[in-house]
């Protein structure tokens, strides 16, 4: 058919609704399709292996899903790294800065693929700056504030291991902490393996605030690797139905 | 933050020459009952009493005419003997060069903009505007916080949540704003590059394809933001159309007054005459 109407006035529509939570608004956890999954824990507690072994399971079984990791955003990412190097970052602008970094996330992967009907699989989240940035001084109720635009987990898996353990994991197979990682901006000490530990144990504390609060689900992350593993992927199919995330051919029946 | 010993305001314009150092006035009532030094929570690692100096906002919008007087006005100030600092928006050394090349990518969306730029503000504000307070000097900031909050809030960012990203902002000790028309701001912008910027027209709402309507209408929505804050905030409202010397004189004076200076008599100098108009 031939078109009639060369001259067609483009449609000056509003902006399309953000689909993003409005920040301050009471975010309604399921008003999109997918599902979100969380691990937190401090460095050494196992949580990124389990969450590998996670979506390799997932990814095997063809699910759709997407994975994202804390700290990962390209657009702020050159800010971050000379900040550290530079050592030019203060509790408030580390906080800011991570801010901005899952927000980019937030507003261009995360809050997409969930309205999407996306498994999003997310390797910290914003537990992490709340136990991080509370322990460097930054007061909760702002950092709260600062992240009311996170939609919220559907689980979140806290990764639970004695501080000894978690820190030897670390300081075992990492022989050079970093300025930032260590703590050493706190001033707590001058030893960094020192530093890293007291400012780890300052995390797990914050940590373990939030288990109630924010409905961790908890596991203890000195069980072997592949019965953990089994615990996760049983929780994770008697949460979510899975069968919606299969792959779409086989979902339409 | 020090109690200001509160001076009359400078004798009238006829009268106005040196006088001898005038003794401070004693059991002067204070300026407000009582303000705190930030907004809401306090800054990390930072003692409010520490601070000496004077932080002064000249707010407005683009072409409303605030980095005129700020150049007029450090030069002001600097001949009275004040040490001066000034700081603006994207001049931290920590992001402020990120947010100039994220804004002309124009790659970046609403929330995490304005993350950006409360980083850039905080930087400044802990590493150049407390360092220079303690000190004894006087901040001239060509825009503050009510700035950021009125371009998120426009955005649809919800009002308490950027109210409360900036909670640790120090209350500043006089904040003027510069109103002007829209109208007037578009043909003093145009003057200056002969172009008007995507950001300045607001041109991400999505308000008009007409380059003059989105500068109007989101100048206007901005102006809106501004309403509400100059009275929760007790902004300094100044008539931005009127001459650059009329407001210059108006900002002098006010100064005067929280800085104990006895004189407001300024001409600028050979090098700043040029904005005397």
């Amino acid at each position: 058919m031939e078109t009639q109407d060369v001259v067609q006035k483009p449609a000056r529509t509003e902006p399309a609704k953000s689909t993003l939570p409005q920040p301050g608004r009471p975010i309604p956890s399921r008003s999109y399709p997918g599902a979100l999954i969380v691990v937190e824990g401090t460095d050494g507690s196992g949580k990124s292996t389990q969450l590998y072994l996670l979506k390799r399971w997932l990814e095997i079984g063809g699910y759709r899903l997407h994975f994202t990791e804390w700290n990962s955003s390209p657009l702020v990412k050159s800010a971050t790294r000379r900040g550290k190097q530079r050592r030019l970052l203060t509790p408030t602008t580390f906080s800011l800065l991570h801010a901005a970094d899952f927000a980019d996330r937030c507003e261009r992967q995360i809050m997409p693929l969930l309205q999407g009907d996306y498994l999003v699989l997310a390797d910290r989240y914003i537990y992490t700056a709340f136990a991080r940035d509370t322990a460097r001084g930054c007061s909760p109720r702002w950092l709260r504030n600062l992240y009311r635009f996170a939609p919220v987990p559907d689980i979140t898996f806290y990764f639970r291991a004695p501080l000894d353990v978690a820190v030897n994991r670390i300081l075992s197979g990492r022989p050079k902490l970093k300025y930032y990682e260590a703590g050493m901006d706190l001033g707590l000490s001058y030893d960094r393996a020192e530093s890293f530990r007291l400012f780890q144990a300052r995390i797990l504390e914050e940590y373990d605030k939030m288990v109630d609060t924010d409905s961790f689900v908890v596991l203890d992350g000195t069980m072997p690797v592949n019965k953990l593993q089994k615990q996760m992927r049983d929780i994770v199919a008697s949460k979510i139905d899975l069968k919606r995330f299969a792959p779409r051919a086989e979902a339409a029946e | 933050m020090p109690d200001q010993e509160k001076e009359k305001p400078a004798a009238p314009a006829t009268t106005e020459t040196a006088v001898a150092p005038a003794p401070p006035k004693a059991a002067a009532p204070p300026e407000e009952p009582s303000q705190q030094p930030f907004f809401g929570e306090p800054l990390v690692g930072f003692d409010p009493s520490e601070i000496t100096g004077s932080l002064i906002v000249i707010e407005g919008m683009d072409g409303s005419g605030r980095s005129t007087q700020i150049a007029l006005l450090q030069e002001w100030l600097e001949s009275e003997g004040f040490a001066v600092q000034t700081s603006g928006l994207r001049r931290s050394n920590l992001v402020g060069r990120d947010i100039d090349e994220l804004l002309a990518k124009n790659a970046v969306t609403r929330l995490t903009l304005a993350l950006m730029y409360a980083t850039d503000f905080f930087d400044q504000i802990e590493h150049r505007i407390l360092p220079a307070l303690r000190s004894g000097t006087i901040v001239l900031a060509d825009r503050y916080i009510f700035t950021l909050i009125g371009r998120g809030v426009v955005r649809g960012i919800n009002r308490d949540y950027m109210g409360g990203l900036y909670a640790m902002a120090l209350r500043p000790h006089l904040t003027f704003w510069l109103n002007v028309r829209p109208e007037t701001a578009f043909g003093r912008e145009f003057r200056k590059a002969q172009a008007i910027s995507y950001w300045e027209a607001g041109r991400d709402m999505s308000l008009s394809h007409d380059l003059y309507w989105s500068f109007i209408r989101y100048q206007t929505m901005i102006k809106r933001e501004f309403e509400v804050m100059a009275k929760k905030h007790n902004f300094i409202e100044l008539d931005g159309e009127a001459s650059v010397s009329t407001v210059n004189k108006l900002l002098r004076q006010r100064i005067a007054e929280q800085l104990g200076i006895r004189s407001t008599k300024y001409t600028p100098s050979s090098a700043l005459s040029h904005l005397w108009r």
